[in-house]
């Protein structure tokens, strides 16, 4: 009975949505919005990965919201599994050599690489979320690999709190400097350097470390659960 | 009909996606299944953003050195987007798990049809 | 001229630094919610005078209007922020002494983003930024209904969360197939497109954005999640959720509805269901014993009847339908938080165990009687106007389909009184204990309550001192072509 009920309802959402993608061809000419960003996004901005300029520059707001999301999630997480008292941790059986060394000798690299695609996020596919996804997946490796090390709670809720706060500071500063919030202040430099697209690296070496040491904090917290 | 399903197998993966989602929590029991129906449903929607802004033969809109041409990149406001939205499904789906933890040790049990302390 | 980006940056800035002086100094951050929300109440408060003629529209970095994220600061808007920073404030006051057990910090980062999500919705004026708002909205609130992680928060939490993030999904699509067809994401940009396209196409992507936002404002069917979760939670917390987070998703739905598709057609069938919600709170209401759940159900009462008000589209409509919403938002915020203190030194929630708290907390219980004639809508209460230009708007269309729902909502009025007066029975007219013996709720919680209950008698004597506020947000909503154009140009 549920179930007929869910595919006659799926049925309708299937034909509703089919009748409305008859108005959206696939490969559809681009939009004017698209179009301006494309073709005036390094004047406008500096960066060379266009995406980037719209995510940090053009659509900023959106990301300072997205930033507050994931900030409310590992808040969230930490108000669901507090446990009010420190229980003895389980008996954890030790890893062999052969893991442990590979998880010490790759972990380094993992933090390096993941350090390149949320520097260069204004030239190259990749940013401040990307990278901080890949530096929590080192974090996450050690918590498999190397059983007993746990990272520096303190250590990791400083980084959250200052990566939000530089955020948040940094548009005030748009504010003050530029008369709009986000406003993009610090000099443009040349296309494709490292030092150019204004304010777009900082923010989004602030977002790195904040998504990395949340997701790590996330993970820290399931894994001390279970 | 060949070309027509060519044309169209981005739509039609995505929906697949969706549509398979919501029938995952509208018919599980087990609160698992249903986290991973959500994961399935924001995976799908996440493609069918990404696939509205695809333009014939473009490429990723990255000036990666001099003399790249704007003609052919893709549009870069769905991918935008995309990001954002992947970041708050993370969001929720951690959420949803960290609740899922909590409410094994108080009940003992995942399925759906037993959690029904409070009634009407 | 203070610019509207202020009453967004900087709550959210004030609750990322939260975690900063919980390492140096524990005690000063359960006085920070109120500190930030006191400066959005400055704020709104100097901006409410210069929005009434002309909206203040800023962009977020400096671009021209389609290419960039603008905030809208309308008298709609700024009204809502007004509420919000007011009854936040109160709300937060009251917490500073409720709240004292499990991570207390984490519980006011929580409430200031609930708090800061909520105005970055009424605030602005791009779709997608609306979604990642309503998000914040939403994701804190399921947090803070699991705060006590007790067996009946938890499970609502599920059940919430899992309802509420489909609804997102529904409204992410939406958003997708709006984009696919206009290329734009700003508000105004989209309801200048849709004159000239098709009406069928435009279906869909308006039934998805309602039933999307509907989740969060709780529209029949769509409620089920309602009466769990408010009721589990801890009281301030169902005060915020019954007084502010319902509203700002209804206030999406309007702005989908009036603003971005101007669908006169689909009109009536949002009064049909504001009446359906309307009847199914208040007869299950009617039914329940336990006090929370009984105010959450009578939430969704009132939340049908606004639907109702503002779906008659006149501006005696929709100037009362807001004036509903404002005297709900106050009324059911004084009951919760009455509410609370009750169910705290009585230990249970259920109404036979309040007996005889009119002697042992005779001002919360005056608190609570004041919020409760307020909401069945008796004077010299804000109720009695509100409902009365609900009722005059609905005569005054002249339709028989409305007087035929009109009284369908005196007799929802009529249940609702019902049931209150037995409440206040109970508090005041039963079971003698042989040692009553006062012991009041601490003044941390009773100076919130009767600014409240000055509010309500205040404003309910003179409705003058609001109307004008109202009835410019009600042309907001009526007069698309002339928000179309002060934002385009």
């Amino acid at each position: 009975m549920r179930k007929a009920v869910a595919i006659v309802l799926l049925i309708i959402v299937t034909v509703g949505i089919s009748l409305s993608l008859a108005k959206i061809p696939f490969g559809a000419p681009k939009t004017k919005v698209g179009k301006r960003y494309i073709e005036e996004g390094i004047e406008d901005t500096g960066a060379t990965n266009i995406v980037t300029s719209v995510v940090v520059n053009y659509r900023g707001f959106d990301t300072l919201g997205e930033v507050t999301v994931l900030f409310i999630a590992a808040i969230g997480l930490g108000v669901v599994l507090t446990t009010s008292k420190r229980e003895e941790m389980r008996k954890i059986q030790p890893a062999s050599l052969i893991l442990y060394t590979g998880c010490r000798l790759l972990f380094p690299l993992i933090l390096v690489f993941g350090t390149y695609v949320f520097v260069h996020g204004h030239l190259t596919p990749g940013g401040g979320f990307q990278g901080g996804a890949i530096i929590a997946s080192g974090f996450l490796l050690i918590y498999l690999g190397c059983r007993e090390r746990r990272i520096n709670r303190v250590v990791s809720n400083l980084a959250e709190s200052l990566g939000g706060l530089i955020f948040v500071v940094i548009g005030l500063l748009g504010l003050v400097f530029g008369g709009y919030f986000l406003f993009n202040f610090l000099p443009k430099g040349t296309a494709n350097a490292l030092f150019s697209a204004g304010i777009i690296p900082i923010v989004y070496i602030a977002i790195g470390f904040k998504v990395g040491s949340e997701l790590a904090g996330i993970i820290d917290n399931l894994i001390e659960e279970s | 009909m060949m070309s027509f399903l060519a044309d169209y197998i981005y739509y039609i993966g995505a929906f697949g996606l969706i549509l398979i989602g919501f029938y995952i929590i509208l018919i599980k029991h087990n609160l698992i299944k249903v986290i991973i129906g959500l994961g399935i449903l924001d995976t799908g929607v996440n493609l069918f953003l990404i696939s509205v802004g695809y333009i014939t033969k473009g490429t990723a809109p990255i000036f990666s050195g001099p003399g790249i041409d704007s003609e052919h990149m893709v549009d870069p406001v769905p991918q935008a987007l995309v990001l954002t939205a992947i970041v708050i499904g993370v969001a929720v789906l951690a959420l949803a798990l960290s609740l899922a933890i909590r409410l094994y040790q108080h009940y003992d049990t995942l399925n759906l049809r037993k959690i029904r302390e409070q009634k009407w | 001229m203070v610019n509207p980006v202020l009453l967004i940056a900087v709550p959210l800035g004030l609750a990322f630094a939260i975690p900063l002086f919980a390492l140096f100094w524990k005690n000063a951050v359960k006085y920070i919610p109120p500190v930030a929300l006191g400066f959005n109440l400055v704020v709104s408060l100097m901006l409410l005078s210069k929005v009434l003629e002309n909206p203040v529209i800023v962009s977020i970095g400096g671009w021209k209007s389609p290419f960039c994220i603008n905030l809208v600061a309308g008298p709609v808007g700024v009204l809502f922020s007004v509420i919000i920073s007011l009854v936040g404030l109160l709300v937060s006051v009251y917490a500073l002494n409720y709240i004292k057990e499990g991570p207390t910090e984490k519980y006011h980062m929580l409430y200031l983003l609930l708090l800061t999500g909520a105005t970055g919705v009424v605030l602005t004026g791009d779709i997608f930024n609306l979604f990642v708002f309503f998000e914040i909205l939403c994701i804190s609130s399921y947090a803070l209904v699991a705060y006590l992680r007790d067996k009946a928060g938890i499970e609502s939490a599920v059940k919430y969360l899992i309802q509420g993030a489909v609804g997102s999904s529904l409204l992410l699509i939406g958003i997708g197939l709006l984009y696919g067809q206009f290329g734009t994401l700003n508000m105004a940009d989209i309801a200048e497109k849709i004159a000239s396209s098709s009406p069928i196409s435009l279906f869909v992507p308006m039934v998805l954005l309602i039933t999307g936002l509907g989740v969060e404002a709780a529209i029949f069917p769509l409620n089920a999640w309602l009466p769990d979760a408010h009721s589990s939670a801890p009281s301030s917390v169902s005060a915020i959720l019954s007084g502010i987070a319902i509203e700002v998703g209804l206030y999406a739905v309007a702005r989908v509805i009036f603003t971005i598709f101007g669908a006169q057609s689909f009109l009536l069938f949002l009064a049909l269901l504001g009446i359906l919600t309307l009847l199914v709170g208040e007869m299950c209401a009617f039914n329940q014993n336990n006090i929370k759940r009984m105010l959450a159900y009578s939430s969704i009462g009132q939340i049908g009847l606004i639907l109702f008000a503002l779906a008659i589209a006149t501006s005696y409509g929709v100037t009362g339908g807001l004036f509903q919403l404002v005297s709900h938002t106050f009324s059911k915020a004084l009951l919760f938080l009455a509410a609370g203190y009750m169910i705290y030194r009585a230990g249970s929630m259920e109404i036979s165990a309040l007996e005889g708290m009119g002697k042992k907390m005779p001002l919360t219980c005056l608190a609570f009687t004041i919020g409760a004639f307020s909401l069945v809508g008796l004077p010299p209460f804000i109720g009695f106007p509100s409902k009365f230009l609900v009722v005059r708007a609905a005569l005054a269309t002249k339709e028989t389909y409305f007087f035929v729902l009109l009284s369908l909502v005196l007799l929802g009025t009529v249940i609702e009184g019902a049931y209150f007066f037995r409440v206040i029975q109970v508090l005041y007219f039963k079971g003698e204990k042989p040692n009553p013996g006062r012991k009041e709720a601490p003044v941390a919680a009773l100076i919130p309550m009767f600014t409240l209950a000055v509010l309500i008698v205040v404003v309910g004597i003179y409705p003058k001192l609001v109307t004008d506020v109202l009835n410019s947000a009600a042309s907001e909503f009526l007069n698309r072509l002339d928000y179309i154009r002060s934002i385009l140009g």
